[in-house]
């Protein structure tokens, strides 16, 4: 647990860069500093090592204070991963991961074991251990950086702005990368981005900072998207935050249609008849296995002969106008997005084999929306913690969310 | 020529004296600069007036502080060598200067951050990573130092400087021939050796060269295989 008591960092002429941040950490979570340029998250990460001293109040790790370590010693046991990974350009891949189990005293067979194990941690080739830095590509480089900051085992990692430095498709592979290695790690991680979205997925606590070095609101992602503590943190989240939402909303909880799935057996009169019922302008067609096959406009229905079975009908593909989404693994936000790609305004849900469950339309997802926000609020309710609480929180509420 | 071959035991002795004349006092700069050059990039401040101080030296002419000081060294090699490393500063000092400058911020930063004390990070991180600037700047020194050392010739002590002198008292020109050519050889053997020993000592910049070679060839390749079709 990293604790945060009243710290002040205030420079030589007056500006402050954090003021009064109180914040607790709990052990083997990830929490995200983000905000602007200027809001005093880096300046909060870098006191936890005392790369940069507070001014006044006190960071405790486990409830001793940094202040009272040699600053050294207590930084070998706290991982570190800077933007740009700051590797060291003379030494080989190998001996860079091996730096702090060396600096700690480790035997220089066993370091370079332990640096072995890490590179194939990280998803590391084996041949890149002889080479140099500058012979790596900058998400290579980065991975190196983590696998060096993990390499003495220390239970907290901090990361500046990790994964700023590298193309955006390079990115979203790191993040990934990160939560699969804490899913299997459990270390205590605080991360300082300026990107709201990699904080809402890599984080489990986000705590979004202000200009003057201001903490805002701390809470999970779920809650600060529905229910940011004030308009800046709205404005911070953007305009798309009640469709990123989604992401976290189980698209399990759709009631899905199943009037507009055929069989492909079924003759083209006895499908209109049924498009007729369901007031459908569209039918999903499947095979005896209830794979999607493709999708039956009425209109055209109506002007094939009445006994040609559907099979034998040419049919608007399910591939190539979106997609469709699995009801026990995806989110809300996938099942809206193939909602919306698809060229007959509904999607189909299948399960784990492929096959199809049913059919969206924007009637059951805005059903699934509301029944999933009322769920929330009676979880709330149940808890006793007012929704989007903001500025010191308390430890219950940031294990509590 | 034959002269050259009659005199090699002789020019063998000066070109020895040359070389010692003019290494020591580079090794003596750089023992020098290192330490002010530290100090000079962790106080930014100190760092214009030691460069003005040092380019003022550089500025008097050698004859003159050679002559200067004599009164206090007398007619001995430290004579000729006290002026020498004081001018081997002019390009140590701002190359060790330019080189820890160098070091990347963030290298500097997680070197700290892992928990790197001053000295250690100075002495495993900064210095190795300045050694390409530093040397660059050695190259320089060595290679001025071994010609200046022939103005010691006029004071009786001047390595290969004295066949200059010799040369034209005697109005000889072989002898004076014969004279720039070591010279020139002695700069470009140790030059030649400098290079050798910063290969030795940054492998890592070794593997730029390599990687760029083959990326070189691959290309060239590639090159010569459109040209065949």
């Amino acid at each position: 647990m990293i604790t945060f008591e009243r710290v002040t960092k205030r420079y030589p002429g007056g500006t402050v860069a954090v003021d009064e941040l109180n914040l607790e950490i709990p052990d083997g979570q990830t929490m995200v500093f983000v905000g602007p340029s200027g809001c005093g998250k880096t300046t909060s990460l870098r006191m936890i090592n005392r790369m940069i001293e507070a001014t006044s109040g006190r960071i405790l790790i486990d409830g001793k204070d940094v202040k009272e370590a040699n600053p050294p010693l207590l930084r070998r046991g706290i991982g570190y991963v800077i933007q740009q990974a700051g590797l060291f350009p003379h030494r080989t891949i190998l001996d860079n991961i091996a730096t702090v189990p060396l600096l700690i005293g480790r035997s220089k067979a066993d370091a370079r074991k332990r640096a072995h194990e890490l590179m194939d941690l990280v998803g590391l080739d084996a041949q890149l251990a002889r080479r140099y830095p500058h012979q790596l590509s900058g998400g290579q480089q980065q991975r190196v950086g983590v696998a060096r900051a993990l390499a003495a085992d220390p239970p907290i990692l901090l990361m500046d702005e990790p994964f700023s430095a590298v193309d955006p498709i390079v990115r979203a592979s790191l993040q990934d990368e990160l939560l699969r290695l804490q899913a299997e790690l459990h270390k205590t991680v605080v991360l300082v981005t300026h990107d709201i979205e990699e904080a809402i997925k890599v984080g489990d606590q986000v705590a979004i900072f202000r200009p003057g070095g201001k903490l805002v609101q701390v809470d999970s992602p779920q809650n600060l998207l529905a229910a940011p503590a004030d308009g800046y943190v709205e404005d911070f989240l953007g305009f798309d935050r009640g469709i990123r939402r989604l992401s976290f909303l189980p698209a399990g909880t759709l009631d899905l249609d199943l009037n507009g799935v055929v069989g492909q057996e079924t003759s083209a009169a006895a499908a209109l008849a049924q498009a007729q019922r369901a007031g459908a302008a569209w039918l999903l067609v499947v095979d005896s296995e209830r794979h999607p096959k493709g999708w039956a406009a009425a209109a055209n229905l109506a002007s094939a002969p009445g006994d040609t079975p559907l099979s034998g009908l040419p049919l608007t593909s399910t591939s190539g106008h979106g997609h469709t989404f699995r009801v026990d693994t995806d989110s809300l936000r996938a099942a809206l997005d193939a909602t919306v790609l698809s060229p007959t305004g509904q999607a189909a849900g299948l399960d784990g084999d492929g096959r199809v469950v049913g059919l969206t339309s924007y009637d059951r997802l805005k059903t699934a929306i509301a029944k999933a926000d009322e769920q929330a609020r009676a979880e709330e309710a149940a808890s006793g913690i007012q929704p989007g609480a903001s500025g010191a929180p308390s430890g219950e509420e940031v294990t509590a969310s | 020529m034959s002269w050259a071959f009659s005199n090699l035991s002789e020019l063998g002795h000066l070109t020895g004296q040359n070389a010692y004349l003019a290494l020591v006092p580079v090794l003596i700069g750089l023992a020098v600069s290192l330490p002010l050059g530290v100090l000079s990039v962790r106080y930014g401040w100190l760092y214009p007036p030691m460069l003005g101080v040092i380019s003022i030296l550089y500025a008097l002419p050698a004859l003159a502080l050679f002559v200067a000081l004599i009164a206090y060294t007398g007619l001995t090699d430290t004579t000729v060598m006290i002026p020498l490393a004081i001018y081997s500063l002019a390009s140590i000092f701002p190359s060790v200067v330019d080189g820890l400058r160098a070091v990347p911020d963030p290298v500097r930063q997680a070197a700290t951050a892992m928990g790197f004390g001053t000295w250690r990070r100075l002495i495993t991180v900064e210095l190795p990573i300045a050694i390409p600037v530093v040397i660059a700047g050695l190259r320089i020194a060595v290679v001025s130092s071994i010609s200046l050392v022939s103005v010691g010739g006029l004071i009786g002590i001047g390595g290969l400087g004295y066949l200059f002198i010799d040369g034209e008292q005697r109005d000889f020109s072989t002898e004076i021939v014969v004279g720039i050519v070591l010279i020139v050889l002695l700069s470009l053997v140790s030059d030649v050796i400098l290079v050798f020993i910063r290969r030795l000592l940054t492998p890592w910049q070794r593997a730029t060269g390599a990687a760029e070679l083959r990326q070189f060839r691959r290309r060239s390749a590639s090159f010569g295989h459109a040209g065949g079709m």
